[in-house]
C-alpha cells in the first residue's frame, strides 16, 4: 500500500470496500476467473499440456500446430491428443499424454456415429456440461465465450470512457456555446435506435469483433458525458481550481491533475455496471444473430441454441447459470464500490 | 397446374428460392406488414392523382412470326382421358383447413411489385393453365382446355377450351381471356419488366379462332410437353381488369377471380387470409379433379416464427406441420399427442427435381480459377460426416448439379467424396505443399483459405462441421453468415469466393444456360455465380435449348452434366428426396398417401413443389375429429402412428 503512495482518502475507501464482504469476495472471485480465462488454453483445450514421446517432451499448448506425424501417426493434420492418449495407454510403452482438465476446444465437433448431438453431460466422455447441437463441448464454449465477452466489454469500456470523460469534462469545464452545442449533439445522437443500426451494419458487413466494438462505442459514449459534465462543472467552481489557475496552470493541467482525480468516484462506480451491460449487450446481439459471426464461441449463441432445443436442457441451464452468476458478482462488486466511495458514509439526516 | 406462370414463377422464384432451399420458409420481418398498411394509406392520400384508363394495344407480331388466320384443318387434336385418376373416392367435402404463413403478403396481385411472397403460391395455384401435368405419368392432362394440337412449324400449339370453364365470379372462360393475358403481361402498367419481356420474347403470337379455340406461337420449337410447359400460359379475366396508370395500386388488395377451386374470401390484414371453395366449381366432376380440394375453406394464418407455429400445431390450431428438419422429426415430434395417435406422422418418398444445392466457387477469384484447387476442395468437404451425424442419416448426398428429371439425369456421375489423400494430391499439384503453423496449406505465402458466404442461419451447424473437417486437409473455410438478401446480393454481384446455397429446381428438364453460359459469366446479376465460361459448353447449351428432339436433349443434358462435374466449380451437397409431415388424426389421405410428384402431402392447392397437379388429395373427417378431441380430453390412446410410404423411392 505504502509503495503505491495512496492518499488516506483512497485507503479509507479501499478498507471500506474490503469490509463489504459480498462485494469483496465477488471481486476476488471475478479476478481469479479473469486470470484463469487468460490462460484458458491450459485448462480447456484439445491440445495436450504435455506429451512424452520416445523420451522427448512436447508442450503443444502455445506452440505451432503439431501434425500427427510428429507422434508417429499417419496423418498430416493436427494431432488428436485424446486419441493419442488412448493409443499410448494401450501400447503401454512409457509414452504418455497429459491433457487439460477439459480436453476439448471450443470449435471441434465431437461427433460419434449413432449418437446425435446435443449429447447430455457425461464424465466418461469428459463433456462435463454436455455438448451443443453440433457436438461442441459446452464448457469450452462457455469459457471461451466468457473470455470474448469480457474482452469485448473491457474494450468497449475503454472507448466509451475515454470519449465520455474527455467530452464530458470539456463540456463542464468550458461551458458556454461548446457545452450547448454538445448537449444538443448528444441529445440527437442518443435518439439513434441502437438495434436498427446494428441490424443494418450486420446486413451489410459481417460484424467482426472490432466493428461491433466501434459501432457500440459510437452509439454508447454519451452515457458518461452527462455525469462527467455535472461533476466537472461542480468542481470547477471550487477554490482549489481558482488557486491552480492563479498559479498559472493551463486548462489541460487543471482538468487532468486537479479536477479529474476528484471526480474519479463517479467514474469508478460506473465501471462494474458498464462491464455487466457490455456482456449482456453482446449476449443479446449474439442471441438475435447480429453479433459475432459463427462459429465464434458465444453465450448468446448458446442461449439461442438452448431455447430452440428445450429438450436438451443442459444447454440452456449451463449458459443461464453462468450468466446469472457472473452478472450477479459484477453487480455485487458495483454495489460495494458505490458504497465504499459514498462520501455520505457518516452523514446523518435529522 | 402447368402454366406459363409456373415457368415464370420458377424463374423469378429461383432467384428468391436460393436461400430457402430445402425447407421453403419465407421469412418476413414485422416491418413488412406495416409497410403493407402504409401502402394502403398512401393510396388514399395520392387519390388526387388522376387515373388514366389505358386501352391495351392489340397483339403485335414481329416479322417472321405469326399464327395462321384460319385454324389449320389438318390438326391432330389430342387429349388425355386414359391416365389413371389419383384422388380417393372416400373423400369427404367440407371443413376448414388451417395453414400458416410467416408473413402477411404485401399484395394480393399476382404480378407487379412485391408479388412473389410465400402467399402468392396459394393464389397462383388457383389460376389454372390450359393443361396440367399428371402426377404419376407426368403427361399433359386436361385442365381449362380439353384438347390440344401442335402446328407444323414446331412452335405453335392450339387449345380447345372446356365450355364449362368459369371464373370464380361466374363469367365463362373464353379464348379472349388468353389473348388478354398476353396483352396484360406485355403492358407497362403491371410494372413487371420480367413478364413484359417473357411475353414478348418467348410468346410471339396468340390468336382466338372462336370463343373456345385459340392458338399460341412460341419463340423456339421444343418437345411437346415442353411446349405446354413454356407456352401454355393461363388466362387473365378481361372483364375484371381495367388497365390504368394506377393499376398496381388499385389492384393491390383486389384479388383476381380464379379458375381453380379456391378464391380469396375474408382477409384480415396482418392476421389471416381465407381461401373459399368456389361454389359449383366448374371442374367438380371432371376426370382428374373430382374428389379433390375437399376442405370448404383454407385459412392461412400469419405465424411469424416456426417454433411458435409448432406450439399452435400442438394445440390443434393448425392441422398439419412439416417435419423435414431432422430435429423436428426425431426430437420435437414426441409427447402424448404422438404417443396416443392424435397426431400421425408421415414419411413420403417422392421423385421431384432436387434443388441444386452445394458450394458454388467463383472462378474469378484467385486460386479458385485453378481446377486442381477446386477438385482439392471438393475432396476436402466431408458431407458424409454431416449426414451421418447432425442430419441423422436422413439426408442423402446429391451426386450432380441437377437431379430428378427422369431420363435427363446423368446417373453415371459419382460425386467427389471426402478423401484426404486425393485432396492432398490435388493441392500438391496446385503447388500447396507446406503447412503453416496453424496447419493450413501455403504456397509462396498464399494461404489456402476461402470465405464461404451463406444466408441460412440454420445451416451454420453443417458448415461448422465441414470447416473443421476441411482443416485436416489443410484447407481453411471462413464462414460468413449474412442476412439472406445480402448473401444473395453478394453472389449476384460475384463478389463471393465460395457461396453456399441452392437453386430451386422445377420443370420437366434441367437448365444450364442461366448457370453456365458464358453470356452470364461476364455480367453481374445473373445466375452464373461460378462465372464459368467454356465455349464448348456454350455451344452444347445453345443446342440443348433449341432442340425439339427428346433423345437429343437427353443426350446433351448428360454431356452437360458431365461437363459441370468435370469443371468442379460446384460441389453438390445434399438432397432430400422425400417429404415428412405430421397431421392431426382427422386429416385423412388416400391409400397411396401421396403421388410420386407430391412435394407436400397436405398441400391444399393443386400444385406443391413442382409443376405436377398433385395437391388437394386429403380431406377432413368431422366424425374422427370429434372422436379424437374427445379422446384427447379423456386421455384415451389410439396408439402411435407413423406412416412410411417408400414406394416411390428411387
Amino acid at each position: 500500500m505504502s509503495l503505491l503512495n495512496l492518499n488516506p482518502q483512497t485507503i479509507k475507501q479501499l478498507k471500506r470496500f474490503r469490509s463489504i464482504k459480498r462485494g469483496y469476495w465477488s471481486s476476488v472471485l471475478l479476478a481469479v476467473l479473469l486470470v484463469l480465462c487468460l490462460v484458458a488454453e491450459l485448462l480447456v483445450n484439445s491440445r495436450a499440456l504435455m506429451v512424452s514421446y520416445d523420451g522427448e517432451w512436447f508442450f503443444p499448448t502455445y506452440t505451432s500446430l503439431k501434425p500427427g506425424t510428429t507422434f508417429g501417426l499417419d496423418y498430416a493434420y493436427e494431432t488428436n491428443y485424446r486419441e493419442l492418449r488412448a493409443k499410448f495407454e494401450e501400447e503401454d510403452e512409457g509414452n504418455w499424454v497429459l491433457m487439460p482438465p477439459v480436453p476439448y476446444n471450443a470449435f471441434e465437433n465431437d461427433l460419434k456415429v449413432g449418437s446425435y448431438p446435443p449429447n447430455p453431460p457425461s464424465f466418461e466422455d469428459e463433456h462435463y456440461l454436455g455438448t451443443d447441437s453440433t457436438g461442441r463441448d459446452i464448457v469450452a464454449r462457455l469459457v471461451y465465450g466468457f473470455r470474448i465477452a469480457i474482452a469485448f466489454s473491457g474494450l468497449l469500456l475503454i472507448f466509451n470512457y475515454v470519449a465520455g470523460i474527455i467530452i464530458g469534462c470539456a463540456m463542464g469545464y468550458f461551458g458556454g456555446a461548446f457545452d450547448l452545442l454538445f448537449q444538443r449533439v448528444i441529445e440527437i445522437w442518443s435518439n439513434i435506435p441502437f438495434l436498427y443500426v446494428i441490424m443494418i451494419v450486420a446486413s451489410v458487413v459481417v460484424p467482426s469483433f472490432l466493428t461491433l466494438v466501434i459501432v457500440m462505442a459510437a452509439l454508447g459514449w454519451m452515457q458518461l458525458t452527462w455525469n462527467m459534465r455535472t461533476s466537472t462543472y461542480k468542481e470547477k467552481g471550487r477554490e482549489y481550481v481558482s488557486a491552480a489557475r492563479a498559479l498559472g496552470a493551463g486548462n489541460v493541467r487543471i482538468v487532468g491533475s486537479h479536477i479529474l482525480p476528484n471526480t474519479i468516484a463517479v467514474i469508478v462506480t460506473f465501471v462494474p455496471f458498464s462491464i455487466a451491460s457490455g456482456v449482456t449487450f453482446l449476449t443479446a446481439l449474439d442471441y438475435l444473430g447480429f453479433g459475432l459471426p459463427p462459429p465464434t464461441p458465444s453465450w448468446g449463441e448458446l442461449l439461442s441454441q438452448g431455447t430452440n432445443q428445450l429438450q436438451a436442457p443442459w444447454i440452456v441451464t449451463s449458459v443461464v447459470v453462468a450468466m446469472v452468476v457472473i452478472l450477479l458478482m459484477v453487480t455485487y462488486v458495483g454495489e460495494a464500490i458505490r458504497e465504499a466511495f459514498d462520501p455520505k458514509q457518516f452523514t446523518y439526516y435529522e | 397446374m402447368k402454366s406459363i406462370e409456373h415457368s415464370l414463377m420458377r424463374d423469378v422464384g429461383r432467384r428468391f428460392a436460393f436461400f430457402f432451399v430445402v425447407f421453403v420458409l419465407f421469412v418476413g420481418g414485422c416491418g413488412q406488414v406495416e409497410d403493407a398498411m402504409d401502402t394502403e394509406d398512401g393510396e388514399t392520400s395520392e387519390a388526387d392523382d388522376a387515373i388514366e384508363v389505358v386501352e391495351l394495344p392489340p397483339i403485335a407480331v414481329a416479322e417472321g412470326d405469326g399464327l395462321p388466320d384460319e385454324i389449320p384443318q389438318d390438326l391432330e387434336w389430342l387429349t388425355n382421358d386414359s391416365d389413371p385418376e389419383f384422388a380417393s373416392t372416400d373423400a369427404i367435402q367440407g371443413g376448414t383447413f388451417r395453414a400458416s404463413m410467416q408473413a402477411f403478403p404485401l399484395t394480393l396481385r399476382l404480378v407487379g411489385p412485391d408479388s412473389n411472397g410465400a402467399f402468392a403460391g396459394f393464389l397462383r395455384y388457383n389460376q389454372f393453365g390450359p393443361v396440367a401435368f399428371h402426377p404419376y405419368t407426368r403427361r399433359a392432362m386436361p385442365s381449362i382446355a380439353t384438347h390440344w394440337a401442335f402446328g407444323d412449324d414446331g412452335r405453335s400449339i392450339f387449345y380447345r377450351i372446356n365450355p364449362k370453364a368459369r371464373w370464380s365470379d361466374g363469367e365463362p372462360v373464353t379464348s379472349d381471356d388468353f389473348v388478354f393475358a398476353v396483352q396484360f403481361m406485355r403492358s407497362k402498367e403491371i410494372v413487371a419488366p420480367w413478364y413484359n419481356n417473357y411475353y414478348t420474347d418467348r410468346i410471339r403470337d396468340v390468336k382466338a379462332y372462336d370463343e373456345y379455340t385459340y392458338g399460341v406461337q412460341g419463340a423456339d420449337s421444343k418437345p411437346m410437353d415442353e411446349m405446354h410447359y413454356n407456352y401454355g400460359f393461363g388466362p387473365k379475366p378481361r372483364h375484371f381488369h381495367v388497365m390504368s396508370n394506377k393499376w398496381v395500386e388499385q389492384y393491390n388488395w383486389s384479388p383476381e377471380p380464379t379458375t381453380g377451386p379456391y378464391h380469396v374470401g375474408e382477409v384480415s390484414k396482418g392476421k389471416y387470409i381465407d381461401l373459399e371453395r368456389t361454389e359449383n366449381w366448374w371442374a367438380n366432376d371432371e376426370r382428374f379433379y373430382r374428389n379433390r380440394f375437399n376442405p370448404k375453406r383454407v385459412r392461412v394464418k400469419v405465424i411469424r416464427d416456426i417454433n411458435t407455429a409448432w406450439q399452435h400445431f400442438l394445440k390443434a390450431e393448425l392441422d398439419t406441420f412439416g417435419l423435414v428438419l431432422p430435429d423436428f422429426w426425431h426430437e420435437k415430434a414426441q409427447g402424448e399427442e404422438f404417443d396416443n395417435g392424435y397426431i400421425r406422422k408421415f414419411w413420403l418418398y417422392n421423385q421431384l427435381p432436387q434443388p441444386s444445392s452445394g458450394m458454388f466457387m467463383n472462378t474469378n477469384q484467385p486460386m479458385l480459377e485453378e481446377q486442381d484447387v477446386r477438385y482439392g476442395i471438393a475432396h476436402a468437404l466431408n458431407f458424409e460426416r454431416v449426414i451421418d451425424t447432425i442430419l441423422r442419416g436422413d439426408y442423402e448426398r446429391l451426386p450432380t448439379f441437377q437431379l430428378g428429371f427422369g431420363a435427363y439425369d446423368n446417373t453415371t456421375i459419382k460425386p467427389r467424396t471426402y478423401d484426404l489423400d486425393k485432396a492432398a494430391e490435388y493441392f500438391e499439384r496446385a503447388g500447396f505443399t507446406e503447412r503453416d503453423e496453424t496447419g493450413i496449406l501455403v504456397r509462396d505465402g498464399q494461404r489456402l483459405s476461402f470465405t464461404v458466404s451463406y444466408g441460412q442461419p440454420h445451416h451454420t451447424d453443417r458448415l461448422v462441421i465441414l470447416k473443421e473437417e476441411a482443416k485436416k486437409a489443410g484447407l481453411e473455410l471462413e464462414l460468413q453468415l449474412l442476412d439472406a438478401s445480402a448473401a444473395f446480393k453478394k453472389q449476384q454481384e460475384k463478389k463471393h469466393q465460395i457461396s453456399w446455397g441452392g437453386w430451386a429446381s422445377q420443370g420437366l428438364s434441367p437448365r444450364y444456360w442461366e448457370h453456365f453460359h458464358s453470356d452470364n459469366a461476364k455480367r453481374t446479376q445473373t445466375n452464373n455465380v461460378t462465372a464459368w465460361a467454356d465455349p464448348v459448353m456454350d455451344e452444347l447449351i445453345m443446342k440443348f435449348r433449341g432442340s425439339a428432339e427428346l433423345a437429343e436433349r437427353i443426350e446433351l443434358a448428360h454431356r452437360l452434366e458431365q461437363m459441370v462435374h468435370d469443371s468442379g466449380v460446384m460441389v453438390p451437397s445434399f438432397q432430400v428426396p422425400y417429404t415428412r409431415e405430421a397431421a392431426w388424426r382427422w386429416i385423412r389421405v388416400p391409400q397411396s398417401v401421396g403421388t410420386p410428384t407430391s412435394g407436400s402431402i397436405f398441400n391444399s392447392q393443386a400444385n406443391s413443389a413442382g409443376i405436377f397437379s398433385s395437391g388437394g388429395l386429403f380431406w377432413i373427417d368431422p366424425d374422427i375429429k370429434e372422436e379424437t378431441l374427445e379422446a384427447k380430453r379423456n386421455g384415451d390412446s389410439f396408439g402411435a402412428v407413423t406412416i412410411l410410404q417408400h414406394d416411390y423411392r428411387t
